[in-house]
């Protein structure tokens, strides 16, 4: 499936032409990210789209892993995020001297599985993005398995070999706008969610009878579905503008800015979305056996990855707060 | 004559702003309540010189001949500035429908009258019996000799203490076998005995609902528009522009702005419940924008608009009362005062916001109306 998905141009939708990808922008980027909501496709399409991806194409656009990516022929899972003592995210301590690592990243999408690790460190003179293979000496990764059936990797280094690929200040400019890129890209899969979600409540209510009549001939059935319809709506034309709105957007700040917009909406959207999907589908909606609790969890995992949507209000709030200071 | 529709939407935006910037009376700008035709003629006078009173009316009638591109254009310049609608029941409602259904005379006759505002019109559809159910409308109207004899009462009808002429729907056919088929559509003179006009006092102390009566009055046969028995389905085909207007940004959006300078003059965004209270509002109004775009955008690419459009004015109405809420928590021991308050350089009427609010998701078709068409024309339930 993946390498039906490379040649259909999927992974280089976002990258410009000349480093082998189509050019397409973020804006049809979300167009695919959504597609892959509907379908609950298990690949990693966002994240190797908006993270690695977005971290190569930044950084080093000439690197062989670059065109493999964009190909299909292999994944690499970015390693950004660290776990502090108290569980929490916090700052990273992950070292790299003398071409090996030494720490542990968390959150690793796309880390079962993976070819090797994008691993965002820190060495003597700053940051540093190196490429360690996935089964490099001293790299043991831990699998956290997510509600969807998906996982997240726990990974620690000791000693691990693992070659530089660019360091210095850049390193964390491309880190935070690849971040945003996935931001945006996971809001879209989360609309799709939403999307497929819906169409499956939906045609549940219109042949689920009870009463001798289907229970969407019920006003107060009536009236939710038309609430999650109209939110699923917004929640389309919301995130498609704030994508759209970044390809033409080069400030990396405004460009988070809108990141979190989407990511705020196609959040509070998805939430209520899948958990009123499973109310309305009755007691079958709270077993295994029917798709509408597939999504329910996907989307429990896609908001938590990246920021949920209070976490993104707030970073969206501070950003509007910053640019009319600036003005 | 000038054809609009041939500039680019920019160079029309710019000239109809530049027009309203230069023209409209500064103390005009954003009333906040619906004027007495003797408050706005100065600029009445002003636009029907310019020949601009009627936007979407074809030009052979005197109107601007807008397309509706066009015409969300100007009606969101005219918003933006807060420029006053006016007393435009006349040139949004029964002129439209006497240049769809009217005959010629009607047309010679009334057409000219609404843009010189020498008539001014108000809207006798609901009563008290017939409001979200407005086809069990029960005012009669019968034929006597010459003219209709009309018995019965409206209500909500605004500002009709200050209309010289009423467009009405009236039963003609009680008998008819369904209630939407023995509606007409009658124009009559506010002028005379059998009508009596009384204002209500609404939450907010305005009075520009009114209730009319009507004790045997009187209207001239030939004030009938369109066919007898035929007013439902004509009323009907007026509404599919109103409901994009209806559910347009700008109520939101100004409230929005008004509420962001009050809670940072009282210094409401300390406190990170309300910092993120308003970051959901301003995010449900930047993402409405989004999805009336693409409805706008529907409309540039020539395309009728479906029921689904009506999600706006859900969507817009909430929001904007959701607003108005946050303003009253964020004037914290003031928000039960009446009239303005003084915040740095800004005056805010935090009740005024809220009452106006309120009615938003009552007129136009409540909420609860447009959910069961959604329902119904949209999602395709049943029943």
């Amino acid at each position: 499936m993946v390498r039906e998905l490379a040649e259909a141009g999927v992974f280089g939708v976002a990258v410009p032409e000349d480093q082998g990808g189509l050019g397409m922008g973020l804006a049809a980027g979300g167009v695919i990210a959504e597609e892959v909501g509907r379908v609950f496709a298990p690949e990693p399409v966002v994240s190797t789209i908006g993270l690695s991806l977005g971290l190569l194409r930044r950084l080093c656009p000439d690197h062989p892993k670059m065109a493999q990516l964009i190909g299909g022929e292999i994944s690499l899972a970015v390693a950004w995020q660290e776990r502090g003592p108290d569980g929490a995210p916090a700052d990273a301590t992950c070292r790299y001297a003398d071409g090996k690592l030494t720490g542990g990243k968390a959150w690793v999408v796309g880390a079962i599985g993976s070819h090797g690790f994008l691993v965002v460190a820190e060495q003597d003179d700053g940051p540093v993005l190196v490429l360690a293979e996935a089964d490099a000496q001293g790299l043991v990764i831990d699998k956290r398995t997510q509600a969807d059936g998906s996982s997240l990797g726990e990974l620690s280094f000791s000693g691990t070999p693992a070659a530089e690929l660019a360091s210095s200040g850049a390193v964390l400019t491309a880190l935070a706008e690849a971040v945003a890129d996935a931001t945006a890209l996971a809001a879209a899969e989360l609309v799709g969610v939403s999307e497929r979600a819906f169409e499956i409540t939906l045609d549940y209510i219109k042949t689920r009878e009870q009463f001798d009549k289907p229970i969407g001939s019920f006003q107060v059935i009536q009236h939710r579905a038309v609430d999650l319809n109209v939110m699923c709506e917004v929640a389309q034309a919301g995130v498609r503008e704030a994508l759209a709105q970044m390809d033409s957007e080069t400030d990396p700040k405004v460009r988070a800015r809108l990141a979190s917009r989407a990511k705020a909406r196609a959040v509070t959207a998805a939430k209520k979305i899948t958990r009123d999907a499973i109310q309305l589908h009755g007691a079958v909606g709270y077993t295994d056996e029917f798709d509408i609790g597939l999504y329910l969890n996907r989307a429990l995992v896609l908001s938590a990855w990246l920021g949920d949507d209070a976490y993104h209000r707030r970073l969206w709030f501070e950003a509007r707060e910053q640019e009319g200071a600036a003005q | 004559m000038t054809d609009w529709n041939a500039m680019s939407d920019a160079d029309f935006r710019k000239e109809v702003r530049a027009f309203f910037e230069a023209e409209y009376p500064e103390e005009l700008r954003h009333l906040p309540h619906r004027p007495k035709f003797a408050e706005i003629e100065h600029w009445h006078r002003k636009l029907h010189a310019k020949g601009w009173v009627a936007p979407a009316w074809p030009a052979e009638f005197g109107g601007m001949g807008l397309n509706a591109a066009k015409l969300l254009i100007f009606y969101e310049e005219q918003q933006r500035w807060g420029v006053n609608r006016g007393r435009d029941m006349g040139v949004q409602m029964v002129g439209p429908l006497i240049i769809k259904f009217g005959t010629q005379e009607q047309k010679d006759y009334w057409l000219p009258r609404i843009l010189s505002c020498e008539d001014i019109w108000c809207q006798g559809y609901s009563e008290p019996g017939a409001g979200s159910d407005l086809a069990n409308l029960r005012t009669r109207a019968e034929i006597d000799g010459d003219d209709f004899v009309i018995n019965g009462q409206k209500i909500w009808t605004t500002m009709a203490h200050d209309a010289t002429h009423i467009f009405m729907l009236v039963r003609t056919d009680p008998d008819a076998p369904k209630k939407q088929q023995g509606i007409s559509f009658l124009l009559a003179p506010m002028d005379q005995p059998g009508i009596e006009v009384r204002t209500i006092t609404t939450l907010s102390g305005e009075t520009e609902f009114c209730e009319v009566f009507f004790d045997n009055a009187r209207t001239p046969r030939e004030n009938l528009v369109g066919e007898l028995n035929k007013g439902w389905t004509m009323a009907k085909a007026l509404l599919s522009f109103e409901r994009i207007f209806i559910g347009s940004p700008s109520l939101a959006q100004n409230a929005l702005g008004q509420l962001e300078s009050f809670a940072r003059g009282r210094g409401a965004f300390d406190d990170p419940v309300f910092r993120d209270r308003f970051a959901q509002a301003a995010l449900d109004v930047e993402d409405h924008a989004a999805l009336y775009a693409r409805f706008a955008d529907q409309l540039k690419r020539g395309e009728t608009l479906g029921a689904d459009v009506s999600m706006l004015k859900i969507w817009v109405t909430e929001c904007f009362q959701r607003i108005t809420e946050l303003m009253i928590e964020a004037a914290g021991p003031d928000g039960g005062s009446i009239g303005p308050l003084q915040v740095g350089n800004v005056s805010v009427d935090v009740l005024s916001s809220f009452y106006k609010a309120r009615p938003t998701t009552i007129y136009g078709g409540s909420n609860e109306i447009q959910r069961n068409i959604l329902s119904k024309a949209v999602l395709g339930l049943p029943g």
